[in-house]
């Protein structure tokens, strides 16, 4: 993980802002998620995040003649509940924050592909719970696309969808005696600003 | 160099899909905690109780002596840490009338028809957690009580942490646990020597709050 991170930094650091033209951009949006957790202690029971607002700030720059490296952050926040047999059980505030290390590319006129890998971080508001020994760090690994209007002088508007998929457990799970980790896919809406390259 | 713009998000669909789901522990570890009742001749009784939701936090007083609310509260968390998805949850009040759970530092009162009791006994202390369930009824009349009791001079050695250990015990029979352990590494082992609850006290508890219960509580 601490790899990861240091890679993601020297990266970005790679191509100083001051000598090439840094794309910035923010967004706000919302983030679906699928289950965190399918356990079974007499019935079935799943845990799953609820739609979660989201804030998502980025910048790449152009290493190639059509593709950028770009790296993005995204926070997000949202309760989250258990549910068994069609009962839903409140357990409380989840937060979630991730860094991409982008590779990104022409699709169409305004439409743009990307893909990269970075981390997410889990922060619950209570460590309790699955989150009794505190929050988790997983790897990630994304894609989505984005749409690109011209919207004022130096600003486009800029449109994202974005996917994204990891493995989650926490260390209560695996002291409880779960095995393995459940994959967890997440999809994302949102629309911002971003600073224009023209 | 060109990237085919659809490696990336075919790859990680690829991965996605060949991807398995978190295994669940067996929870096998757990040990009986329905309480058998006698119910005529040749005939028993499977009684199985734990708070509903609605009535959740369960309110709990505790005489202030010895020490008693913190060791309450020290079994409360202890409890609240064995469930994953607040299943249970408890908080301590001020006023005994307001209360679920009555907890005194005295010996058990004197045993009635309608009173199922639990009880413990620790060497240096007694416990015993007594749930009023009139005759013919499946409805448990609040407040349970809970009776701590030293054996010996609270200040003599082994006292202070008997009363600790066996708190927390009574505690688990509030919450729904109407038997013992047969294991003494289990907090809920008749003669009670572990000041925490183990893999099978917990695995024993979300048992408890994720099986039907035939037995109901009264309104406060």
């Amino acid at each position: 993980m601490r790899t990861l991170l240091c890679t993601i930094a020297s990266l970005a650091l790679l191509v100083s802002p001051a000598q090439s033209q840094v794309a910035y951009y923010g967004r706000l949006g919302l983030t679906a998620s699928t289950k965190l957790i399918r356990d079974a202690v007499v019935q079935e029971i799943d845990v799953q995040p609820g739609l979660a607002p989201t804030i998502v700030l980025g910048a790449s720059v152009p290493f190639a003649p059509t593709y950028q490296a770009g790296l993005e952050a995204s926070l997000t926040s949202s309760g989250f509940h258990s549910s068994e047999l069609g009962v839903e059980t409140d357990l409380g505030t989840l937060r979630t924050g991730s860094l991409l290390l982008n590779l990104e590319g022409p699709l169409a006129p305004r439409l743009s592909w990307r893909g990269g890998f970075g981390v997410i971080r889990y922060w619950p508001a209570d460590q309790e719970g699955i989150f009794l020994r505190g929050g988790t760090s997983r790897f990630l690994a994304g894609a989505g696309m984005d749409y690109l209007a011209p919207l004022l002088a130096s600003w486009d508007l800029m449109i994202s969808l974005r996917y994204d998929f990891h493995r989650f457990t926490t260390d209560e799970l695996s002291a409880r005696g779960f095995s393995g980790s459940q994959g967890v896919q997440r999809l994302s809406l949102s629309a911002g600003l971003a600073r224009a390259r023209r | 160099m060109k990237i085919p713009a659809a490696l990336p998000i075919l790859g990680i669909l690829i991965a996605s899909i060949s991807c398995a789901d978190i295994a669940s522990p067996t929870r096998s570890n757990a040990y009986e905690w329905r309480r058998i009742e006698p119910a005529g001749p040749g005939t028993a009784e499977t009684l199985s109780f734990h708070w509903p939701a609605s009535r959740l936090p369960v309110k709990v007083w505790a005489e202030d002596t010895l020490n008693l609310p913190a060791k309450v509260q020290a079994g409360i968390d202890k409890w609240k840490a064995a469930f994953l998805y607040r299943e249970y949850d408890a908080v301590t009040v001020a006023d005994s009338n307001l209360a679920d759970v009555v907890v005194r530092l005295a010996p058990p009162s004197k045993l009635t028809l309608d009173v199922v009791r639990m009880r413990a006994l620790a060497p240096e202390c007694e416990g015993a957690t007594d749930f009023d369930l009139p005759s013919g009824s499946r409805e448990l009349q609040v407040p349970v009580r809970v009776f701590v009791n030293p054996r010996f001079d609270p200040a003599s050695p082994g006292v202070d942490q008997c009363l600790a250990l066996t708190v927390t015990h009574e505690m688990g029979h509030t919450i729904g646990i109407f038997d013992h352990s047969p294991s003494s590494s289990d907090i809920m082992f008749f003669d009670p020597v572990v000041s925490d609850l183990s893999a099978s006290d917990r695995a024993t508890a979300e048992l408890v709050y994720h099986t039907s219960p035939n037995v109901t509580v009264s309104a406060r």
